[in-house]
């Protein structure tokens, strides 16, 4: 009865455990990109992993760095522990007091500290700035995992060992560490797990062009994730479960030979061999993993590529390469803060990027940018004049940046769960809706809503509008299901919610995958928004850089953006190429005039601006 | 056991290695977090803490971690002594699946309990194939507490298994022998055994869950704001070190707390429980212990 109470209570903690692994599974077959939806079944992303560099190197880099980091906080975390015994009490607590740290400390605390260190040492970050990171926060693992054993442990064995002769190291060997064992392999298994698993602290002190699978990942959280990430998961996880099961029997073989005690040295020599094997296993794992992984970085002919998450063609950055033999190391961010956040930590760690407007405004005025050579983009007459016009509010004289792409913010429903004609924001705030509004989680968009309905700028500097629209927003937090990014596509594909403020660009997809949905731009106004590209004042490449910029405006090049990532395409020439006339003269895509003159772009705020913004923000976010 | 020339020796590499990478960038840290952007000395960043947007976001997390970590250590201790009950040789092998899970990237397995919870995810469709009544918890605090416990639970698990299969079974037979019943051994030898295990188990879930922003931001619908997402956005976001590093100044307070109960039961250790040890260790003790880890 009682055993069997236990197994419920094993198999209850164990479904919770394994039932999210077991979606993840599960939808890595799924041939709709959406988590939201079943759209049968597939092999499809396994056989794109195959073909998916940035993934499978992503993956080399986290197992190395995964590997060497535990191997190294093993050693150390052990010896540690044994040396510490023989300290005085006070030492020892002061001394695991600081190990406490990096465990207690907020990730990011660690993480942004550390990166404080490397720029201070002029550490170029990346591989290296990395794996010491890791080492770091692992060696506290290991000693906690250690240390209450260790404190366990009954000294008299080993003093008698010493007192029979052996040599301390010795004594140590064979009365100490088979009782520490368990302990070590726990906490090194931990740190492996640990390093794995790091998301935050790889973050800050990764550099440019170096991934592991965790911000891989994070990249395309928000903005939705590639299936390939599930399958890569789900072979991982097999993998290790194999692994698993294999040595448990292996064990289970030697536990039933040990009964014999002629088969002992047999035995031994086993445990011998399977060390070899590990040993081995590992050099291959870690030699496959620096030839794929990115350990070696910045390498001559090289351009260094910031961009929006999904926001090209991955075979535009292979064609980019065959043709100019120029090698992409191309990187994604969130959001256009995080972006700056970046920048401003190290200013010359990309070459191009991709910003919009307000943003491109606030780094020429940081003098982050370098004036285009426009000789080398000859392709820019294929940009649409209006564009180039429009794009003058940022850039005054066109002389900074290139429009890649253009759009509008508005708002995505479902007509089955919204019967009425939506022509105002103010149905954002219709108590109807409760719990079926998705909003924008980025400042300027949630504050963009308030204010229009209120009929006041989006660029508004006053505090008392500011204010109205802060209580606005408030007031309509307990309707709001959540506040998002680019979750807003899945959320509406897979019918979560009946309203979402999105930006335009994601209407095409969404609408292909889910014929329900359809966008209006309200009546009170909204942003209509460019994202160009721009070089960095610090780029080492800038040829390449204008290369890049050059190829992009391409009519065929821009062609094949526009169909891959589907927001509106400012290149004049690739609009006209497009076949579908129906998408050709998309309301959404294109908009008319009319609209376009209730639309207003963002400006930079200057930092009292941003300043006052960011505080009202925080109250909102913070509020009932 | 060591003597001083040795421990020093052992202990030095590791003694260099915290000074440059854990105490001179948290330095770093606090002469960020007591200074403005010119770089003058101010206190402005700590006091920050006390603006009610700050306050509230610091009291949610403590009481959602609190309850997480309760949640994770009545979920664990249960289990950490089945699992060290059965003494077999699959012993290593249960336990090794109970931290399987973490090798799937924590983003990752966070996102799957989105696809699970949410209004018409998984868990609602089987609940409305059943004819069951709905599940609303995405994007609440409770959803928040159930992402904790899911992505902290093995950090639990482990060291309480860890202290509870190192408690000599001679202890327990001796305390049964002697005419205690199960309760009592329980309470006056299992459980006090165990609480080193406990102490690193509760550190190793509530600090993480205290700080998490990911868990929050992913589970919680950026609606609810906790005091590491604050942080997070002052170093992404809104671009003030200066506030976050003050906050997070704020939030080692937590450090000093652990310190000192960690130090209360080091303390504990020299008492009673030491000499029960010792008086066992004579009869039985560490032989029988360490041939039982070989198996």
């Amino acid at each position: 009865m009682r055993s069997k109470i236990e197994k419920i209570y094993m198999g209850i903690i164990f479904v919770f455990m394994y039932a999210p692994i077991l979606t993840l599974i599960i939808l890595s077959f799924n041939t709709s990109k959406s988590r939201a939806r079943w759209g049968g079944f597939t092999f499809q992303w396994y056989i794109n992993l195959v073909n998916d560099n940035s993934v499978l190197n992503a993956m080399a880099n986290t197992l190395i760095i995964a590997m060497v980091s535990t191997v190294f906080a093993t050693v150390i975390g052990t010896l540690t522990c044994v040396g510490l015994m023989g300290l005085r009490r006070r030492s020892r607590t002061v001394i695991m007091g600081i190990t406490n740290i990096p465990m207690i400390n907020a990730d990011i605390v660690t993480g942004i500290s550390l990166m404080l260190l490397f720029k201070v040492l002029r550490f170029e970050t990346g591989f290296i700035t990395v794996l010491l990171a890791h080492i770091t926060f692992n060696i506290p693992y290991v000693m906690l995992s250690v240390m209450p054993r260790m404190k366990t442990i009954n000294p008299n064995t080993y003093e008698a060992a010493l007192d029979l002769g052996a040599e301390p190291f010795y004594a140590f060997r064979k009365s100490v560490l088979p009782d520490l064992m368990p302990s070590i392999i726990a906490g090194a298994l931990m740190a492996f797990t640990m390093s794995i698993d790091d998301f935050i602290i790889t973050y800050f002190t990764k550099g440019s062009g170096f991934d592991t699978i965790s911000t891989k990942i994070y990249n395309e959280v928000k903005r939705g994730i590639q299936p390939e990430i599930y399958a890569l998961s789900s072979i991982i996880f097999i993998a290790v479960l194999v692994l698993l099961f294999a040595s448990a029997r292996m064990r289970q073989r030697q536990a039933a030979q040990r009964k014999d005690v002629a088969l002992y040295k047999v035995e031994k020599r086993i445990s011998k061999g399977k060390a070899a094997v590990i040993a081995v296993a590992s050099l291959g794992v870690i030699l496959l993993a620096m030839y794929f992984g990115g350990v070696f970085t910045r390498k001559n002919n090289q351009l260094f590529v910031y961009n929006a998450g999904e926001y090209i063609d991955p075979e535009v950055i292979e064609m980019f390469e065959a043709e100019t033999g120029i090698e992409v190391v191309y990187d994604e961010f969130e959001t256009l803060e995080i972006m700056y956040a970046k920048m401003v930590q190290n200013d010359g760690a990309y070459d191009v990027i991709c910003p919009s407007d307000y943003m491109i405004e606030k780094m020429m005025n940081a003098g982050m940018l370098r004036e285009l050579d426009l000789n080398m983009i000859p392709n820019r007459k294929y940009i649409g004049k209006q564009y180039m016009e429009s794009a003058r509010s940022f850039d005054p004289n066109n002389s900074y940046s290139v429009p890649y792409c253009w759009g509008t913010v508005g708002i995505l429903y479902n007509k089955n769960m919204v019967k009425e004609p939506v022509t105002s924001w103010d149905i954002l705030w219709d108590e109807k809706y409760s719990g079926e509004i998705l909003m924008q989680d980025s400042i300027r968009d949630a504050f963009m809503v308030a204010l229009a309905r209120n009929g006041y700028s989006i660029n508004t500097k006053d505090p008392a509008e500011l204010e109205v629209a802060a209580e606005d927003l408030v007031k309509q937090k307990p309707l709001v299901q959540a506040y998002v990014i680019d979750q807003a596509r899945d959320k509406m594909i897979g019918g979560e919610a009946a309203l979402a403020v999105i930006y335009s660009g994601e209407v095409i997809y969404t609408q292909r995958e889910n014929p329900d949905l359809a966008y209006s731009i309200p009546d009170e106004g909204s942003n209509v928004w460019i994202d160009a590209w721009v070089v960095t004042r610090k780029a080492r490449n800038p040829e390449a850089a204008m290369k890049w910029i050059n190829f992009l405006c391409r009519p065929d090049i821009a062609l094949m953006n526009f169909d891959f990532i589907t927001y509106s395409t400012p290149n004049e020439a690739a609009r006209e190429m497009i076949e579908e006339e129906d998408i050709r003269n998309s309301e959404v895509a294109f908009p008319d005039e009319s609209i376009l003159d209730r639309c207003e772009t963002y400006f930079y705020l200057g930092e009292d601006g941003d300043a006052l913004y960011n505080e009202m923000w925080k109250k909102v976010k913070s509020g009932k | 056991m060591t003597d001083k020339k040795t421990s020093r020796l052992l202990t030095s590499p590791y003694i260099a290695w915290a000074v440059i990478f854990i105490l001179v960038p948290l330095a770093m840290l606090f002469y960020y977090g007591l200074t403005d952007v010119n770089g003058g000395l101010t206190l402005d960043n700590i006091r920050a803490i006390a603006e009610p947007v700050h306050l509230r976001a610091l009291l949610l997390a403590v009481v959602l971690s609190v309850v997480s970590t309760i949640i994770c250590f009545l979920l664990a201790y249960p289990l950490g002594m089945i699992l060290a009950k059965h003494k077999l040789s699959s012993q290593g092998l249960i336990t090794t699946l109970f931290i399987l899970p973490m090798w799937m990237n924590f983003l990752l397995r966070t996102l799957a309990w989105m696809t699970l919870l949410e209004n018409r995810g998984v868990i609602n469709g089987i609940l409305d194939f059943l004819h069951l009544p709905e599940i609303n918890i995405i994007n609440t605090p409770g959803a928040i507490v159930l992402g904790m416990v899911y992505n902290f639970l093995p950090f639990m698990i482990l060291p309480i298994y860890n202290s509870l299969s190192s408690i000599d079974d001679n202890v327990i037979n001796a305390a049964r022998d002697l005419g205690a019943d199960a309760w009592q051994t329980f309470f006056k030898i299992t459980l006090p055994l165990s609480v080193p295990g406990i102490i690193s188990g509760v550190t190793m879930v509530f600090i993480p869950a205290l700080t998490t922003f990911a868990i929050s931001t992913m589970l919680g619908g950026s609606k609810i704001l906790l005091i590491g997402n604050v942080i997070e956005q002052e170093f992404t976001l809104t671009y003030d070190w200066n506030l976050g590093a003050g906050l997070s100044i704020v939030l080692m307070v937590f450090i000093v707390v652990n310190m000192v109960i960690s130090a209360m039961s080091e303390g504990d250790d020299s008492s009673e429980r030491r000499n029960v040890k010792r008086f066992f260790s004579h009869t039985s003790g560490s032989d029988a212990g360490s041939g039982k880890d070989e198996r």
